[in-house]
């Protein structure tokens, strides 16, 4: 029994994919109406170079476009299509792509953009000047040079090739600045709103709400449908459900818990749809190899094969946002490892008395006693580390390791496991999109061409493994699909098997219920994709 | 008078900069930095270089006694700087919360006043009778009831009888009063109830201390009118606790609904100090800090002032 459900499990994550109605099937679009959603918290500035948060991306994409995008109808979150690219070459060599821009797309102002605009904004991410912070600088580390032979072109020189590159530019962050504002001032996009996108800019009120209205210049012509959207900071969960329930709100596209969609269901049964997915963030048990005895890779292995990730995950689906049983790769998307494969790894295997046993015996070996006492450090924040530190310990118990849990608030969770003042640690893995390059840089421990200094600055497991190392230059490197996988999957075998540098816990679950009358909004992996609202419309 | 209104005035200065003194330390004893909470984002992740870059910028790589003088001599000016998470002026962040907070404030204590002042009075009037007994089971019960819980009734309430819920945009009642009174008149309500369930305890514990007194007795043997007793001798004597309680129950809730501002989604100070606090946003706490400080000791000030009105047998030296 307990063997089919691990596949079972996966394979219903998989399936839910396409399981919902695409929103290209949902119907001739109307045009009209206010979408108004609700955003858990709120951006720290306006700058999407600078910031990292979705709190940013949900109110402020709509008034922005990208040079490519992730398609808003692909449910997995991994279609690149154009934006402000309408068609793009990669050259023989692997490193030389070269983008045709759209001609007669006006910023807000008025002003027509070019490819200046472009290189502009590509330099503030890749070579900001100094003083300037870029986020994702680390991300486009192999860009040589930019350059913009026309008006409507502009090349990206690479140091190598790199698989990553048109996702990379896809990134929902890289929003198309003008060069005429940032040559003025390059702080001016931390305060100001100026953009290409489908909504202007009509108002922020501090702590409540951001308001935008359709830009009838838009390039898309007939896009947006919407007359306009109002994005209302909510920050406690409670008062998010009741303004769905109470009709306040359309959607809040982060997501809720399954006992919030269940009574939002139950509340408002036919005006609510509610679209699921896998959802590219996941929780890890990081154990610091610089504290005894987690340097002993049999200690490790035997805290990840002490965890029923199966039955863990029927149980906690229930109560948590987390539900697949998965490796690096979110289930369903290009390079996840297929449930027959991820059950040779430890910890994944399907007989988990077997597992235990194999726990007990690593342990006795490696001279942990029985009873021995660690203490795992989790962040203070319910959803879901909460249930998952629980489970963790139940789990860790079942071997006869005895663990106690110590809660800290964010900053001080954050400092400890920069600081490296923890035996064993929550981490947090989150995506703004599925692509391997971005999943696996944290395991990094150099010096390589992605982490020059030696170390990934998120590496918190404090591993030093150049082999993991070569293999993530490998997949980084691998054109061919194919090949990429095979390196993906040798990475995952070698950072959660072999050596169990770090152990992933339950994929997260993302869970959308919105109000009926939203059409042309499809869920995705990631909570920080498909915010432009062009395609979404909303019903009488 | 005047003298004692001065010398009041100055004493606020040394508080207010013990205040300063004591926030600006603590929030940097408390572990976390502002930084990298901005930088890690959902994914714990935060380049070391962005860090040391943004540190710089706002001068947290200064050595500790450096960037206490510059905020403090920004305080002496009025000026509290800008907000180390949104880069915003204090100023402009706090004004925007602070219209809410107050108007809330007042109608929670106009709520709390009508509510606890006859009340009390009924109930110290009518001693242990039915009267009594169900003033003090109302009021105990606003004590053992927070005023969030009853914030969550309330929603669940409209939700599921009227299919309603209160607007979640605050609108000023210049603007629109209705739409104004629709969103607050729920929290003040909730606030108002456990706010009015002290007053109406210190109301009638106080009442019926004066009405032992001798004076009251004296009055009444004189044959004055029993209302002229209760309102002239025995009501505004037995203010002056009841006064106290209010005043500083209307300074708390000028920073300290947090938890009801969460339920109502209101964007009010509470809520503002607690992501403050979150974000170590060590300038917008330290201004929050000394203005609390600020409201709670000018409440005490003016209470003090209102104790010689209310009874001139107080004489200021």
């Amino acid at each position: 029994m307990r063997r089919c459900l691990g596949p079972l499990v996966t394979l219903f994550a998989v399936l839910w994919l396409p399981a919902a109605p695409p929103a290209a099937a949902q119907g001739m679009p109307r045009y009209g109406g206010e979408l108004i959603f609700a955003v858990p918290s709120e951006m720290p500035s306006y700058d999407g170079h600078r910031e990292s948060t979705f709190a940013l991306i949900h109110p402020m994409a709509p008034h922005y476009n990208t040079l490519l995008r992730i398609d808003p109808m692909d449910r997995s979150g991994s279609k690149v299509v154009g934006d402000l690219a309408e068609s793009w070459t990669v050259g023989k060599d692997g490193r030389t792509y070269t983008f045709r821009l759209r001609r007669g797309v006006k910023f807000h102002d008025g002003a027509e953009f070019t490819s200046r605009d472009a290189k502009a904004t590509y330099d503030k991410i890749v070579f900001p000047p100094s003083g300037v912070a870029s986020e994702r600088k680390g991300s486009y580390v192999n860009i040589e040079a930019v350059e913009t032979p026309d008006p409507h072109t502009i090349v990206f020189r690479l140091k190598f090739p790199s698989a990553s590159f048109l996702s990379s530019v896809a990134s929902p962050w890289n929003w198309i600045y003008k060069a005429d504002i940032l040559e003025k001032d390059i702080r001016w996009y931390e305060t100001n709103v100026m953009g290409t996108g489908p909504f202007v800019f009509v108002e922020h009120v501090k702590g409540s709400h951001w308001v935008g209205k359709k830009n009838p210049n838009y390039w898309d012509k007939g896009k947006p449908y919407l007359d306009g959207y109002r994005a209302l900071f909510i920050k406690d969960s409670a008062a998010q459900v009741a303004a769905i329930r109470g009709e306040r709100a359309h959607i809040q596209f982060r997501g809720f818990s399954p006992a919030e969609r269940d009574s939002l269901v139950a509340a408002l049964g036919a005006r609510i749809a509610v679209q699921e997915s896998p959802w590219d963030c996941v929780l890890l048990a990081t154990m610091n190899h610089e504290k005894k005895p987690f340097d002993d890779k049999r200690v490790r292995r035997a805290l990840t094969l002490a965890l029923d990730r199966y039955q863990g995950s029927q149980a906690l689906s229930k109560i948590a946002i987390v539900k697949a049983v998965a490796g690096v790769q979110v289930p369903g998307t290009p390079f996840a490892t297929p449930p027959a494969e991820l059950e040779k790894l430890a910890g994944y295997w399907p007989d988990i008395n077997k597992s235990r046993a194999e726990a007990r015996r690593l342990l006795k070996e490696a001279g942990v006693p029985e009873g021995f006492a660690f203490t795992f450090k989790n962040r203070g924040v319910p959803m879901p580390y909460e249930p998952l530190g629980v489970w963790l310990i139940d789990q860790w118990r079942q071997v006869g390791l005895n663990v106690r849990q110590e809660v800290a608030e964010t900053a001080k969770w954050f400092a400890d496991l920069r600081g490296g003042d923890f035996e064993v640690a929550m981490d947090a893995q989150c995506g703004y999109m599925v692509e391997p390059d971005l999943d696996l840089y944290k395991f990094q421990s150099g010096p390589t061409s992605a982490a020059p200094r030696g170390i990934s600055d998120a590496n918190y497991t404090r591993q030093k493994d150049s082999v993991l190392d070569e293999l993530y230059v490998k997949q980084s490197r691998a054109i061919d699909p194919e090949e990429r996988k095979k390196y993906v999957r040798e990475f995952e075998k070698r950072l959660l098997d072999e050596e169990v540098h770090s152990m992933y816990t339950l994929q997260w679950h993302r869970i959308v219920p919105h109000s009926a009358r939203v059409k042309g909004w499809t869920v995705t992996p990631s909570h920080y994709l498909n915010n432009q609202l062009d395609t979404v419309w909303l019903t009488e | 008078m005047g003298k004692y209104i001065v010398k009041r005035l100055v004493l606020m200065i040394p508080t207010l900069l013990g205040v300063a003194v004591l926030i600006f330390f603590l929030m940097r004893v408390v572990p976390g930095d502002l930084v990298e909470l901005r930088f890690a984002g959902e994914s714990a992740f935060a380049q070391k270089e962005n860090l040391d870059t943004e540190r710089a910028r706002l001068g947290l790589d200064q050595p500790l006694w450096k960037q206490f003088l510059v905020w403090i001599a920004g305080v002496v000016r009025l000026d509290f700087g800008k907000s180390m998470w949104t880069g915003a002026p204090i100023i402009e962040e706090i004004k925007l919360r602070f219209a809410l907070s107050l108007q809330l404030a007042i109608m929670a204590t106009i709520i709390a006043v009508l509510l606890a002042i006859p009340l009390g009075v009924l109930a110290a009037l009518k001693q242990d009778t039915w009267v009594d007994y169900t003033v003090r089971i109302v009021s105990i019960a606003g004590l053992a009831t927070p005023s969030f819980w009853l914030g969550i009734v309330f929603i669940l309430g409209l939700l599921i009888v009227f299919k309603w819920l209160p607007p979640m945009v605050y609108t000023p009642f210049w603007v629109n009063p209705w739409q104004n009174m629709l969103q607050l008149i729920w929290p003040a309500l909730a606030v108002g109830y456990r706010y009015s369930a002290v007053a109406t305890r210190m109301t009638r514990s106080a009442m019926l201390e004066v009405l032992r007194e001798d004076y009251i007795r004296t009055a009444r043997a004189k044959g004055l009118w029993e209302q002229l007793i209760l309102s002239r001798h025995a009501l505004k004597n037995a203010m002056l606790p009841v006064l106290t309680v209010i005043a500083l129950e209307f300074a708390f809730l000028m920073g300290g609904l947090v938890v009801t501002e969460q339920v109502f989604n209101l964007n009010g100070l509470g809520l503002l100090f607690v992501e403050a606090v979150a974000h170590r946003d060590y300038t917008l706490t330290q201004a929050l800090v000394m203005l609390v400080a600020f409201v709670f000791i000018f409440v005490n000030f003016l209470v003090d002032l209102a104790y010689a009105w209310l009874d001139p047998r107080i004489r200021f030296r």
